[in-house]
């Protein structure tokens, strides 16, 4: 069952095309990596994804259900009250964590479930703690975000999306901003939720976390899906010369 | 948390509800009969003046009393800024200017009382000065009190020949607010001369130790009468007629001697020249009676001298405290008032809606863009001179308040906007994907944040606002500072405004130890 569907996706910023008619589904325990050169619009589609951006044209649906349709060449949004209902579909992890400062790490995480989801205070106080073990950082529920490292910032924003129960798992280039040995740390931790059969669409750098983890790669550029495939089709025998140069340059 | 705020918010709304509440149904309309508001400034002694301790005290104002007593009303003793004495009067503020009033040159702006007091404008110099006749004050700088008899006898259009060649041969005219800041230029060489008042000027030299003396030429010889306002012959009638009793039975000259204006005085039932008509009301026609323009012997040949006090610092602080409190409620009211304006202003002016958004920048602009005095009395005097309104007394408070509330929510207006607009965009963002409305967010993510970095602009705003009250003078509400200028007229030392000036620097002190302390608070994230 797919759990995302985009279809014909269009979008411009000021008369520049970003994202020239682009298609994307993720199935139920999938995980999907989009790699490509900055300025290919890879994180525009997942913004528009999680409707942080508004699609000029095309088709959204999240678990079988239409939320953005597509009528006359331009996208038809609903109204705030169901963009909340499918927001509750996904969790989202940005490059810069974007942690509530004045919120401690148990609040972080546990606030939404409680006010947003109105789920009873104890049972989301006992999750939170079992998603801190297991992102390591049990011991930190009360700390503040200015006292983590990035890397444990970055575990706390991946517990936090967690703890809304997401269908699926959007991370938008969730190391770019850390130290390589902390990246590791996160991609182990990404690698778990994956073994778990976590739902997950990644916008990444990490070549080798893509061909590891994913079960299909996608390759943008430019505002349209080069190519498609599993890890072994698009990473190591890529067909286009887009996709070779790209690959190439990062092996440099 | 949201409702933490909401209970705020609820607080908030209740507190104004109380004040409109107030301001509509103080019965100001209903028992103005009976109140008698005698506008009058308290730094000019021996007609007004505050004494010793904070009570307004003087000539006119004992004279008012008797007033009262007979008639049974309630006097109100209002010190005004005299250079808003005429919109005041119109406005209904007042029932009268009494207060050492010079009637000549003035005599078709108000329907007058018949002339009381004999006053001549005199000229007083430094004891050392080397002017000793007006002919001496060519080339000099000479001060008088903004809008006086002393201007009016120099300048104005019915100022004699003589007096506007004299006027134009001083280097010169320096135009004050009041006697205080007047005797401050001389004394310190800023200027070498002041013209005054005879009485006023008898007050000063007797209370100063011999440091002034007076000129034995005098400038021009005018006379004092109680201002009504034009047309108001009816409590003009009242008050002439009681005037009348009271000199017939000797409580009038009985006054004036207390005061040492004996020689002054020049109430007559005759005098019927000011009077629309020339009808004098009489107390009792059978019993005409003239007084004796020099000579007030029937009531005790004893001639009082009366000059200032000097008081203690104790004495001073114990005063300025009675201003304090007055300087405190504008302090407290215009931040309870003025900082949710703000908040709503930012969001009136963050709107998307283009027309709310051009609507909030103008009011900002126009808010920060005219001084905030001009805006007290535009609130203070608007009702009256735009709508046609009669204000009730104790709108003079509230004005103040709602003159420093919008001026100060345009302010905090932009200090939000700016706290707002630095919060990174990203924490809107994640609050949208975590679920939060839009109220959630901002109440919950985003205005904590701004709290925290707004906090050193608005300490800034909050001490501004400290000095700021000694504005409410404009509206004649009687803060500190103006406590401390009346003080310092009745005392004839400059001593009240340093003591005024530690109070501020108290007051700006522990406001900077707060916020120093809920910045603190706030420290402990980044």
């Amino acid at each position: 069952m797919s759990i995302l569907k985009m279809e014909h996706i269009k979008k411009s910023f000021d008369g520049k095309e970003v994202l020239k008619d682009i298609s994307l589904s993720v199935n139920e325990g999938e995980v999907v990596s989009i790699i490509g050169p900055s300025g290919s619009g890879k994180s525009t589609l997942l913004r528009c994804a999680t409707f942080l951006e508004r699609a000029d044209d095309g088709s959204i649906s999240y678990v079988g259900k239409d939320v953005v349709k597509s009528e006359g060449g331009i996208s038809v949004y609903p109204g705030k009250k169901e963009i909340r209902q499918a927001q509750l579909n996904f969790g989202l992890v940005f490059q810069n964590f974007n942690l509530f400062p004045h919120f401690s790490v148990m609040k972080n995480i546990a606030d939404a479930p409680i006010s947003n989801q109105k789920r009873d205070k104890e049972e989301v106080y006992a999750e939170v703690r079992e998603l801190l073990k297991k992102v390591g950082l049990e011991d930190k529920e009360n700390a503040y975000p200015c006292e983590l490292s990035g890397g444990q910032q970055q575990r706390v924003a991946i517990a936090r999306a967690l703890a809304l129960n997401p269908k699926i798992l959007f991370f938008d280039e969730p190391t770019s901003a850390l130290d390589p040995e902390i990246t590791a740390g996160i991609l182990r931790v990404m690698k778990e939720l994956a073994d778990e059969n976590m739902t997950m669409l990644v916008v990444t750098h990490e070549i080798d976390f893509a061909k590891a983890v994913s079960d299909r790669v996608i390759f943008m550029d430019d505002g349209m899906v080069v190519e498609e495939g599993s890890p072994e089709e698009v990473i190591d025998n890529p067909k286009n010369q887009r996709t070779k140069d790209f690959l190439k340059k990062l092996s440099l | 948390m949201t409702q933490k705020f909401k209970r705020i918010a609820k607080v908030i709304m209740l507190m104004a509800a109380v004040v409109v509440s107030v301001c509509l149904f103080t019965p100001g309309n209903v028992n103005a009969a009976e109140k008698f508001i005698v506008g009058f400034d308290a730094s000019f002694p021996p007609y007004g003046s505050v004494d010793e301790n904070g009570e307004y005290v003087g000539f006119d104002l004992d004279l008012a009393q008797e007033v009262c007593d007979r008639n049974g009303w309630t006097l109100v003793k209002q010190p005004i800024d005299w250079n808003t004495k005429d919109s005041e009067l119109n406005a209904g503020n007042i029932s009268c200017i009494w207060n050492g009033f010079t009637m000549n040159g003035r005599e078709d702006k108000y329907t007058w009382s018949t002339p009381y007091i004999d006053n001549s404008q005199v000229v007083i110099v430094n004891a050392d000065s080397d002017i000793n006749k007006l002919t001496d004050l060519k080339g000099k700088r000479v001060v008088v009190q903004a809008d006086s008899s002393a201007l009016a006898a120099l300048k104005g259009d019915d100022a004699t020949e003589n007096n506007k060649k004299l006027a134009s041969s001083m280097k010169e005219i320096i135009e004050v607010a009041d006697y205080n800041t007047a005797f401050m230029n001389l004394e310190s060489g800023v200027a070498d001369a002041v013209c005054m008042d005879i009485g006023v000027a008898s007050y000063k030299i007797n209370s100063s130790d011999g440091k002034f003396k007076m000129l034995d030429e005098k400038i021009s010889s005018e006379e004092y009468g109680i201002g009504f306002k034009k047309g108001n012959t009816k409590l003009r009638d009242e008050v002439q007629k009681t005037l009348f009793a009271m000199l017939e039975d000797g409580t009038y000259d009985k006054i004036a001697n207390d005061w040492g204006l004996s020689e002054s005085t020049c109430l007559s039932e005759e005098d019927t020249k000011y009077i629309d008509g020339g009808a004098v009301p009489t107390a009792d026609p059978s019993k005409i009676k003239k007084t004796d323009n020099k000579n007030t012997s029937d009531n005790g040949s004893v001639k009082k001298v009366v000059k200032a006090k000097k008081t203690s610092v104790l004495n001073i602080v114990k005063q300025l405290s009675r201003g304090m409190a007055a300087t405190l409620g504008i302090f407290v009211f215009t931040l309870i008032f003025s900082m949710p304006l703000g908040l709503l202003l930012t969001a009136v002016r963050m709107s998307k809606i283009k027309i709310l958004e051009w609507l909030a920048k103008i009011y900002i602009s126009i808010m920060r863009g005219t001084p905030l005095m001009l805006q007290l009395l535009v609130v203070f005097y608007g009702p009256h001179y735009l709508l046609g309104i009669k204000v009730p007394y104790s709108y003079r408070f509230y004005a103040v308040i709602i003159g420093f509330s919008l001026n100060y929510a345009a302010y905090f207006a932009e200090i939000f906007r700016s706290g707002i607009q630095s919060i990174p965009v990203g924490q809107r963002e994640a609050a949208t994907v975590l679920g939060y409305s839009r109220t959630g967010t901002f109440f919950k993510i985003i205005f904590p944040q701004m709290v925290k970095r707004i906090m050193p602009p608005v300490t800034n705003e909050v001490i501004t606002l400290v000095k700021d009250t000694s504005l409410a003078f404009a509206l004649a509400y009687t803060e500190m500072f103006t406590v401390a200028q009346q003080i310092t007229a009745s005392q004839a030392s400059i001593m009240p405004l340093f003591v005024a000036g530690l109070f501020y620097y108290i007051f700006n002190a522990l406001v900077a130890y707060i916020m120093e302390f809920i910045e603190k608070k706030l420290d402990y994230y980044r």
